[in-house]
């Protein structure tokens, strides 16, 4: 008989009582159900209900106490939204909604819980075991690798210590004790497994500036990326250094699961056309998870990004395929360390898209692009399909003519990307297509172009006290301009500059609406 | 493809220097060489050569062409203002008026085909090249000559080593051309811009 895993975490106070009951009454509590005491159902994050889909459970239930009876008052709210985006998630995933239960039981309804419990283990078992297979069961590839490699990859021994990194560093401005030169040279002289370096490496934005304005050119974002997914394979990867508890890197790793059939496109709207026959891919990106994820906090709505991307296909008669079963592309989990698993789902992706006979992707999210175009190739993954950014194919084709834009009355600036930033290929392409709208104002932020100030966070990895300063900076530096909408270029930027707009202690005084400049050409866009 | 009609009429017109004879040329080598049709060409020459209005005028046939003026034409490009006032009435109620955007400014009594191939020609290096951009342009909103016969009578006519270049505008016009008739369909289909 297969052996089902379902976890029960299980309220200290109300459900407890009633739980002990069941035992003590001599009740056998059903043998795949696997009990967490924890001390109040709001305290377990989204990070740790999904931790335990990424980990295997079949099933996980959360029960606390009543609304109303709550110990400290809100937790049991808190439960009921952790759970419902978490469903949410694990159903775009394909593991299905139904696998996550919430219940509330008080002290006395030991009867009540026991039927819950029988019922929710039925019920699992008409589901069958999860289609995850954990990551950590999976071998780890071992990349024999050294320090020293990394550093004479990236020739940082001709690091000249000008330190002009580190007086263009938007974390050292901010006032961290952060230097990207003492990270290298300590690291040259043989000390990369101090605590310090490793919360170093793992702070830095990979923005680039530093890269911008190094004389001796060393690659210093790329030689982080190497260097932390160096350090990271001789210890447990740092969630204590991963924002939200580590949940996007939950996320990622789960998706390398060859048997999840995620559905990651059941919210497209119906104005959409797509065509399953096409050779041309339109690829979204995990937009999906990160709407769903953010949905009580910060009205996220990063989707509408992607439908306007496919509505601006579409104007184009563009009608592409998409894929149903597409994984995340693997950039965050590279850039915050993990190469193995990034490696799965590298293969994964290219190995379904070549199934489908795609020819051309499209993409709209820069870090999709940089991934799927650059990075695979690089790690000896032959993708065997070409790789267009959106905003390419946009530029091309109004080329040609005959469109134009319709009036729109608002002062605008706009949000560097810096993957986008950091690829000849595409840089020139948001202020080509910005200059072609007609807004009132096009005002540029006094950090911009390649010198602009990253959005705050790379891959979900080392967000603090000083990157929510530079955030607050850079927000202060598009009010500066006299705009009213901010355009951005990564989904990312929005969800980030978003979080620091809602900073309590600064009130309204940051706040600005924000737009995707896919979603702004697509709003104005019209034929001639 | 060239449409199958008996016999279209063309004036090309702008001022002299910008290359219309040379345009109503290739027109016609298009249409006699790569089409396999009968074609003249009656050219203006004069002060206008100078800068003045200066004319070029095409007439395409299945059969030999016995009288090679224009009256009335299928087809007028003008490339100049001063060109416009003088032409446009010499045009048939069906026929196409296709400009040069920034130099005509059309009286609005008629539907206008309008490119801004000067600007175009300047933005791919050479204002010289305005007219390939316009035989480009023509030859898809028009269906006057078939493109492969546009091609190759646009290699054949202009100086050596400038061929890929002439290309290029010509693709340009060609793309604003096809892109334009595209926008049309999708206005008359009632779908102005990307989000209905
Ligand atoms: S990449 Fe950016 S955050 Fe990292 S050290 Fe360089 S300038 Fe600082
Ligand atoms: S800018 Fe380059 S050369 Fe200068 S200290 Fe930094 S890494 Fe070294
Ligand atoms: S800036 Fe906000 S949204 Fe971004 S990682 Fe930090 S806490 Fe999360």
């Amino acid at each position: 008989m297969e052996e089902y895993k379902i976890i029960l975490f299980l309220c200290n106070w109300g459900p407890h009582t009633a739980y002990q009951q069941l035992q003590d009454n001599g009740y056998q509590i059903p043998l795949e159900v696997k009990m967490i005491r924890i001390p109040c159902t709001g305290r377990i994050s989204k990070a740790l209900l999904f931790k335990a889909f990424e980990m295997g459970a079949d099933g996980v239930a959360i029960v606390g106490c009543n609304s109303g009876a709550c110990r400290y008052g809100s937790g049991t709210l808190t439960a009921e939204n952790n759970t419902e985006d978490t469903r949410n998630i694990i159903d775009l995933l394909g593991i299905g909604r139904e696998r996550m239960r919430l219940a509330t039981f008080l002290p006395d309804e030991s009867e009540a819980l026991k039927t819950f419990l029988a019922d929710f283990c039925e019920e699992i078992k008409e589901l069958g075991k999860s289609p995850v297979m954990p990551a950590k069961l999976q071998p780890v590839e071992v990349y024999d690798e050294s320090a020293q490699q990394v550093i004479a990859r990236y020739d940082a021994y001709s690091c000249q210590d000008c330190g002009k990194c580190t007086a263009s560093c938007p974390l050292a401005l901010s006032g961290k004790t952060f230097s990207p030169r003492n990270i290298v040279s300590d690291i040259i002289r043989g000390n990369d497994a101090t605590e310090k370096v490793y919360a170093d490496v793992h702070a830095c934005l990979t923005c680039g500036i530093c890269h911008e304005r190094c004389p001796s050119d060393v690659n210093f974002p790329e030689f982080i990326r190497d260097m932390r997914c160096l350090l990271n394979q001789t210890r447990i990867s740092g969630e204590r250094i991963q924002p939200h508890g580590g949940f996007f890197q939950s996320l990622m790793r789960t998706m390398t699961s060859k048997d999840i059939l995620p559905d990651r496109w059941k919210w497209l709207p119906e104005d959409i056309k797509v065509d399953p026959g096409s050779k041309t891919l339109f690829f979204g990106g995990c937009a999906p998870y990160f709407d769903a994820f953010f949905k009580k906090h910060q009205h996220v709505n990063t989707v509408d990004i992607l439908a306007d991307a496919l509505r601006l296909l579409n104007f184009f008669d563009v009608r592409p395929r998409l894929m149903e079963m597409e994984r995340c592309c693997g950039h965050d989990l590279l850039w915050s360390g993990d190469r193995t698993n990034f490696m799965r789902l590298a293969k994964l992706n290219v190995e379904m898209i070549q199934d489908l006979g795609i020819e051309t992707v499209i993409t709209a999210c820069p870090e999709c692009y940089y991934t799927l175009g650059f990075e695979y190739e690089k790690n000896g993954i032959q993708p065997g399909f070409t790789v267009t950014h959106l905003y390419a194919f946009l530029e091309n084709e109004i080329n040609k003519g005959a469109v134009t834009f319709k009036p729109l009355p608002r002062r605008i600036t706009y949000q560097d990307s810096c993957r986008m930033n950091r690829m000849e290929e595409i840089i020139n392409l948001p202020r080509k297509l910005i200059q072609r709208l007609a807004v009132e104002q096009f005002q540029e932020m006094k950090d911009s172009g390649r010198s602009a100030l990253c959005c705050g966070n790379c891959a979900w990895t080392g967000c603090d006290a000083y990157s929510k300063a530079l955030q607050v900076k850079r927000i202060r530096q598009a009010h500066d301009t006299g705009s009213d909408l901010l355009v951005t270029s990564c989904p990312k930027c929005q969800i980030h500059l978003r979080c620091a707009m809602e900073d309590p202690f600064q009130e309204t005084e940051l706040k600005m609406e924000m737009i995707d400049l896919t979603s702004l050409i697509a709003r104005t866009i019209c034929w001639e | 493809m060239a449409k199958k009609v008996n016999k279209q009429e063309v004036i090309v017109t702008g001022f002299g220097g910008q290359g219309i004879v040379l345009a109503g040329k290739i027109l016609g080598m298009a249409a006699a060489l790569g089409d396999h049709r009968e074609s003249t060409l009656v050219q203006s020459y004069g002060p206008e050569s100078r800068g003045g209005a200066c004319c070029a005028q095409v007439i395409i046939s299945e059969k030999t062409i016995q009288y090679p003026y224009v009256k009335m034409a299928d087809v007028l490009v003008c490339m100049s203002q001063s060109a416009y006032e003088k032409y446009k009435s010499q045009i048939k109620p069906e026929g196409y008026l296709i400009t040069d955007r920034d130099l005509v400014n059309p009286d609005g009594q008629r539907e206008v085909y309008d490119i801004p191939a000067t600007r175009m020609a300047e933005e791919l290096g050479r204002t010289m090249m305005a007219n390939i951009i316009m035989i480009g342009f023509v030859t898809a909103v028009t269906a006057l000559i078939s493109e492969k016969a546009a091609r190759e009578a646009v290699m054949s006519s202009v100086p050596k080593g400038t061929e890929e270049m002439n290309l290029k505008a010509f693709t340009r016009g060609f793309e604003y051309g096809q892109s334009k008739l595209k926008g049309r369909e999708k206005k008359a289909a009632g779908q102005t811009g990307a989000i209905a």
